[in-house]
């Protein structure tokens, strides 16, 4: 790992954040670093997900900005996104294709190269070994959320934001996160919105949300 | 105190306007009483194009900038745009029942106008449909330049439609081609006099009489007449009546020798007086002009502030 | 990033949503429901000797084409967004796809239907409604002319739609004020075509077709990346 690869930072400043009439936060500042891991905290409705969202651009900020320094250049959260994989309840998967097909279109969409063997590991890692050919209509909530995980790790992306990660699982899934956050460790930063304890414990540092708005 | 003194003289303007236009100004002598609804259909028609323009420009300055103001200022020019293309429609309507005998006939500036509605009636549908207010304003800025780029086909369009207007230009301004045509046996043989369409046919000998078969499109009806002329005098013979109209065609000169003739076919407006060549008509119109325009700009600003207030009001959570 | 994986990317859409689609063919039957009801509907009053006897049948025809593919279509083309925006499935795509390959791929999926569409119409009507096409190579022009300036002015009009809470009308109402000016070209030279007009005839009408259809994707192409991350 050589120094310039090694510089991953994710940075976000005075941050606000304002659905139509209700104020979410204000004056939100922190930076992440890689190997560490965040756990976004607050009561239902104090914009957790919505943070995590902000740092995927699939929302912007009203007020402030967020910015990736990633192999000695600045992105923004839209810029970022090929190095980013996200999992939560806001992607939902195509009920039509399969297991399989789903890491056939993602990878040729991202330009990744095409390696059967590769998507079938990474399924087998994340418990769906067998059912690579089985459409996700027929797929129960946790085996969605497995694949969900697996689509996040494709590419193997420094910057893994995790919403409500383990909302859907038992405690056999439970571990296997656990897991996919400690590997994270090695190359990359995680960001993980929730309300569970026992994924908060997870995490080097905590945001609290919503105790302003609230006030 | 600036604005307050904008308001006063906006609306004494106007009411000067409509007073001159039914008390000082003549009625015309082709059209009767009706030909006053000029003075208000032309520049309410006028403003409606105006409208689309400035709402289409503050669109693409909120995608740019983002500010709420701009977006206020497309939507008021929008619902502007709305009410004067409706003051348009049924102004020409009355008009077009007097003079034609219909309200509509989808006739060129008939067609841009309802397009223009169209487009009204589905940007304020799309806007009312989202209830995100930010989404709300970028999707109808979008919207509203998409067909920004669309409706500038539809002057080069709409012509193919129909080859012939109803609207009556040369009762308006009288221009060159408002007073005749020269049409050639063996050259030209077709052409516009005042918005018609002028075809030769044929030219005829009879004696002294030169007999020319024109066809002429009126009201989507197709007429062939025979106006002559007199070569011993020199002066036009058979002055025919073109049907459903006032409009008298005869043919005013006569060049060249039989075989290969040049006859002016000219169509007089009994009288053939341009509305607008009567000086109180012109001077009223322009007024007019000048205060409908005066008006738009007025209501565009006040809608426009209407909503921005709205918009607090609604950040603070109040809701009328 | 780079030239070729753009492409890749967008072909990559485009293959999806026809997997999808062959599995649904949720669009496919609506827009050939439709079609087929039209072709039938006319034909009951308009049939071969109905027609065939009136002068002026090659504009009522090409009238009744026009509707017959503008209304199918609409019933169609909007899909590909909406499916995506209510299945919630557009995150998906906004987190892994750029957005310009992500129109491209949908653009290509509604050109490939449009045709599709095309077809059926044209065959229904010609089985139907015995009409002959007297210039061939011009109605082949026209009705590819028009799909892809149909197709160009729609498909950005699905994204907006579908961003939309409205969903179900508000498409043909946003979209028939858009493509006035192509259909009244269209339904003129389809008319020329069918009654035998010559290429000189229906010249300016098919460049300013081409004009619309160039202006449209122009003015998509531009405007796409702001509705879609809207």
């Amino acid at each position: 790992m050589n120094r310039t690869d090694a510089a991953l930072q994710l940075s976000w400043q005075a941050l606000a954040k304002t659905y139509s009439t209700r104020p979410v936060y204000d004056q939100l500042a922190g930076e992440l670093h890689r190997g560490e891991v965040l756990a976004v905290r607050g009561p239902n409705g104090a914009g957790k997900s919505t943070f995590l969202r902000l740092l995927c651009g699939l929302e912007r900020p009203t007020a402030g900005t967020i910015a990736y320094q990633w192999q000695g250049q600045t992105y923004n959260p839209n810029t970022m996104r090929p190095w980013i994989g996200f999992v939560g309840p806001d992607v939902a998967l195509y009920r039509e294709l399969s297991a399989l097909e789903h890491l056939q279109f993602l990878a040729k969409a991202r330009g990744l190269a095409a390696d059967q063997a590769y998507w079938r590991e990474l399924l087998a890692q994340v418990g769906l070994a067998g059912r690579e050919h089985e459409r996700v209509a027929h797929f129960s909530s946790g085996m969605a959320l497995r694949l969900k995980y697996a689509i996040a790790l494709l590419a193997k992306p420094p910057i893994l934001l995790l919403d409500e990660p383990t909302a859907m699982f038992d405690e056999h899934g439970r571990q296997l996160v656990a897991q996919l956050v400690e590997q994270q460790r090695q190359h990359g930063l995680t960001v993980l919105a929730t309300n569970d304890e026992r994924d908060a414990a997870w995490a080097d540092l905590v945001l609290t949300v919503g105790a302003a708005a609230r006030g | 105190m600036l604005a307050t003194t904008f308001k006063w003289f906006t609306g004494i303007w106007l009411g000067l306007v409509a007073v001159a236009m039914f008390l000082w100004v003549p009625a015309h002598e082709g059209l009767g009483n009706v030909g006053r609804i000029v003075i208000m259909h032309v520049p309410t028609g006028w403003l409606t194009s105006v409208a689309f323009l400035f709402s289409a420009i503050y669109s693409w300055r909120y995608l740019r900038h983002g500010r709420a103001r701009d977006d206020a200022l497309a939507l008021a020019a929008a619902e502007l745009g709305l009410i004067f293309s409706v003051l348009a429609t049924v102004t020409g309507a009355i008009f077009a029942k007097v003079v034609w005998g219909t309200y509509w006939n989808w006739d060129p500036r008939e067609t841009a106008i309802a397009a223009l509605m169209l487009i009204y009636a589905a940007y304020f549908a799309l806007r009312t449909s989202i209830e995100d207010r930010q989404r709300q304003r970028y999707l109808g800025s979008i919207y509203a330049l998409l067909a920004f780029v669309a409706v500038p086909f539809l002057i080069f369009v709409i012509p193919r439609v129909t080859d012939d207007t109803l609207h009556p230009n040369c009762a308006i301004l009288n221009t060159p081609n408002c007073q005749g045509i020269e049409l050639t046996e063996n050259g030209r043989i077709i052409g516009t006099v005042e918005d018609f369409k002028v075809e030769l046919l044929g030219i005829e000998q009879q004696a002294d009489l030169t007999v020319a078969t024109v066809s002429i499109v009126s009201n989507g009806t197709n007429y062939t007449l025979k106006p002559s002329f007199n070569r011993a005098s020199n002066k036009p013979e058979t002055i025919e009546r073109l049907p459903e109209t006032l409009r008298d065609v005869q043919i005013k000169r006569l060049v060249g020798e039989p075989g290969n003739q040049t006859v002016e076919i000219a169509i007089a407006n009994t009288g053939n007086i341009g509305l607008l060549t009567e000086q109180r008509t012109l001077l009223t119109f322009f007024a007019s002009l000048f205060g409908f325009t005066l008006l738009f700009f007025w209501l565009w600003w006040l809608r426009a502030d209407v909503l921005d207030i709205n918009e607090q009001l609604v950040q603070q959570g109040i809701t009328i | 990033m780079a030239k070729p994986v753009f492409w890749q990317a967008a072909w990559a859409v485009a293959y999806k949503d026809l997997q999808i689609e062959l599995r649904t063919r949720y669009a496919l039957n609506a827009m050939a429901l439709f079609a087929v009801t039209t072709a039938v509907m006319v034909s009951f009053r308009l049939g071969p000797l109905g027609l065939s006897r009136d002068p002026r049948s090659a504009a009522t025809l090409a009238v009744l084409l026009w509707i017959a593919i503008f209304f199918a279509a609409m019933n169609g083309l909007s899909r590909t967004f909406v499916r995506e925006e209510e299945a919630h499935t557009a995150t998906l795509l906004r987190l892994n796809v750029p957005a310009l390959a992500v129109y491209l791929g949908k653009l290509g999926v509604n050109l490939l239907i449009l045709a599709l569409l095309e077809t059926l119409v044209t065959l229904l009507f010609i089985g139907l409604l015995n009409v002959t096409i007297a210039n061939v190579g011009l109605f082949l022009v026209t009705l590819s002319l028009g799909g892809l300036a149909l197709a160009g002015a729609t498909t950005i009009l699905a994204t907006l739609v579908a961003k939309a809470d409205g969903k179900g009308s508000l498409f043909t109402i946003l979209a028939f004020p858009l493509v006035l000016p192509l259909l009244i070209i269209a339904v003129e030279t389809t008319e020329l075509a069918l009654s035998g007009g010559t290429w000189a005839a229906a010249g300016s009408g098919l460049q300013l077709l081409a004009a619309y259809t160039i202006a449209e994707h122009v003015a998509a192409l531009w405007l796409f990346e702001r509705v879609w991350e809207a």
